[in-house]
């Protein structure tokens, strides 16, 4: 058999050149779905904008959600020490800072003026040797509670049970959302490019028809229909990147400039940190998108 | 009766053409013994009502020249369907070129269609295109190198007689030129076998007459087998070929028989083939 690399190549230019033919011959439902797949994955790269510096902004939240542990009179440093290792070896926990009662009191002087504890002769916060716990995962917030209340040696758990649970609930409803919203975006624009290969499919039935009575086979004839929708989706998720990268900037320098004493509390990723995730994400949509959708379509409509 | 069916030797595509080029024994009107189409017992039912084709037994030789006609509805168009496998039978064994048309594999049916030529009454040119790329349409899905391929439409577009007007558009074409330029297409890539089903149903009688007689310049000159479904009795009484009649689904008459002295007497040597042309062969002389 001769299907050389010559013929390879030659069939590799026909699809092309046909791709971007029907493109054009087609050019109201072309422009259609690259704008619908651009309004999508541009709502999608919106969105995912603020998703990531809300989860940016809540990360920094949830470093500073820590749970503190004090002692009963008479533990030893050796048993803290010896709790400390036990609790580090747990998956939710971060980190553990120990700090001796003598520590506290004296970062609990420092922020007063010069002379205020020197009325003090012992000291007054004895006993309050006490464990910091700093959580990987606020969600998992109960489990190491109800584990430090059981500890023997512990006299007193400290913890905000409101801001581990808003801050785990604000996480998985953006996680949830963000999943709907892209299950949504997927289904409308896979319909749409359905929509304009079907009708180019459609529109060239006739030549579609003498195709086979000429020979061609079921490669060379879909080929040219999912490359368009190809074309569809790679020109779809480029678009809305581009506006995306310019809005985000926009938007930020807007916040920042006009609610300035936000800054402080709001720290915005910069926009590279954004599209180090939304590039990949949207062009594999796109092309996802562009090729699963035309496939389908050439699958149903086009029975050679 | 028919010698048994030598088919199977179709198999291999290549040395297929070599074989039937130049290695059969061929007669005056250049038919050898080689079955290229073989039917047997082979009906078609689209619905449960009476089959569309019932119980054909059919055999063509490379070579030989068939006009199948009969009252509308009898089964022609089904009939050629079957052989080009654009249906197939619900009975019955069909043969073409040594594919067994029962058992192709899915795959394998672009090769088997890339031996035959396929005419209809209404052109189905591509309107958006013009002569020329119309019949290069055809070399491009075999994928024909562009030299290659250039010569080839120009050549077959001069003997349809439609060289000059290579660049016109389609729609700009008479019926006539359009149906030499569907010719044209059927025959660019050298098929094995010519289906035409009504190729003059849509011309007046002289176009009609000119469209045929390149038909079988083709058949002659190519020695392509050539099968014409046609309601012109006027036509097919003035060829002399063998002649397919059907009715209900069934082929009610078939006289191969006359061939031998209908082609000795058709062609002798003062007929002259290069008045065949694209402006018209002036056949009442
Ligand atoms: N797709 C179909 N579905 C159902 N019945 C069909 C179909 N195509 C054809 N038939 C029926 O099959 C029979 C034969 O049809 P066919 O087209 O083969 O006739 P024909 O001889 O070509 O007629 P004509 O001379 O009018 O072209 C007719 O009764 C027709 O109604
Ligand atoms: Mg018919």
């Amino acid at each position: 058999m001769r299907m050389d690399m010559t013929m390879k190549i030659r069939t590799f230019f026909y699809t092309f050149g046909q791709g971007i033919r029907n493109l054009f011959r087609n050019l109201g439902y072309t422009l259609a779905s690259v704008a619908t797949i651009t309004a999508c994955l541009f709502l999608f790269g919106m969105f995912f904008s603020v998703l990531i510096n809300f989860r940016h902004i809540m990360l920094q939240a949830e470093e500073n959600v820590s749970v503190t542990v004090f002692f009963n009179e008479g533990v030893t440093e050796e048993d803290i020490q010896l709790l400390k290792i036990g609790i580090e070896e747990r998956e939710e926990v971060a980190s553990v800072t120990f700090t001796t009662a003598d520590e506290a009191w004296e970062d609990f002087a420092q922020r007063f003026p010069e002379g205020f504890t020197e009325g003090f002769l012992e000291n007054p916060l004895e006993g309050s040797d006490n464990l910091e716990i700093f959580l990987s995962d606020v969600s998992k917030q109960p489990e190491l509670v109800s584990f430090l209340k059981n500890v023997d040696i512990v006299r007193e758990v400290n913890y905000s049970e409101i801001t581990a649970n808003a801050l785990s609930g604000a996480n998985r409803l953006l996680t949830y959302a963000s999943m709907i919203i892209i299950a949504i975006l997927l289904i409308v624009s896979v319909f749409l490019i359905n929509n304009t290969v079907a009708t180019g499919i459609a529109n060239h039935r006739d030549e579609i028809e003498i195709m086979k009575y000429v020979g061609a086979t079921d490669f060379f004839v879909r080929a040219p229909y999912v490359f368009e929708g190809l074309l569809i989706g790679i020109i779809g998720s480029m678009v809305p990147l581009v506006l995306t990268y310019y809005i985000y900037n926009m938007a930020v320098e807007v916040i920042s400039s006009r609610y300035s004493m936000l800054t402080g509390i709001l720290q915005f990723l910069p926009v590279n940190d954004v599209f180090y995730y939304l590039v990949p994400i949207s062009v594999i949509l796109g092309v996802g998108i562009g090729f699963g959708g035309s496939m389908f379509t050439v699958k149903r409509h086009l029975k050679v | 009766m028919f010698p048994a069916p030598r088919a199977h030797s179709y198999r291999n595509h290549e040395q297929n053409r070599l074989t039937l080029r130049c290695g059969m024994e061929k007669n005056m009107a250049g038919i050898s013994d080689e079955i290229v189409i073989s039917l047997r017992n082979v009906s078609k039912q689209y619905t449960r009502e009476a089959p569309a084709v019932n119980h054909a037994n059919l055999e063509v030789r490379e070579g030989e020249f068939v006009f199948i006609t009969g009252e509308t509805g009898s089964g022609k168009s089904t009939l050629i369907k079957l052989i080009m496998h654009e249906l197939q039978a619900t009975e019955g064994e069909i043969n073409v070129l040594g594919y067994d048309l029962n058992r192709i594999r899915h795959g394998k049916i672009p090769k088997f269609r890339r031996n035959l030529g396929i005419v209809f009454q209404d052109f189905r040119l591509l309107r958006d295109r013009n002569v020329y790329e119309n019949v290069a349409f055809a070399q491009r899905i075999i994928q024909v190198p562009g030299d290659r391929m250039k010569r080839n439409v120009l050549e077959i577009l001069d003997m349809v007689g439609m060289a000059d007007k290579y660049k016109r558009k389609v729609t700009q074409l008479s019926g006539g030129e359009q149906q030499r330029v569907a010719l044209a297409r059927a025959l660019v890539n050298k098929p094995f076998i010519l289906l035409a089903d009504e190729p003059t149903g849509n011309l007046d009688a002289e176009t009609a007459w000119e469209i045929m007689q390149l038909i079988e310049r083709v058949n002659r000159d190519f020695g392509t087998t050539v099968i014409v479904v046609t309601h012109d009795k006027a036509i097919v009484d003035r060829m002399q070929k063998r002649v397919i009649e059907m009715k209900q689904g069934e082929i009610v008459r078939d006289d191969a028989l006359t061939q031998e002295q209908d082609y000795s007497y058709d062609y002798d040597d003062s007929y002259d083939y290069q008045d065949v042309d694209a402006d018209g062969y002036d056949y009442e002389d």
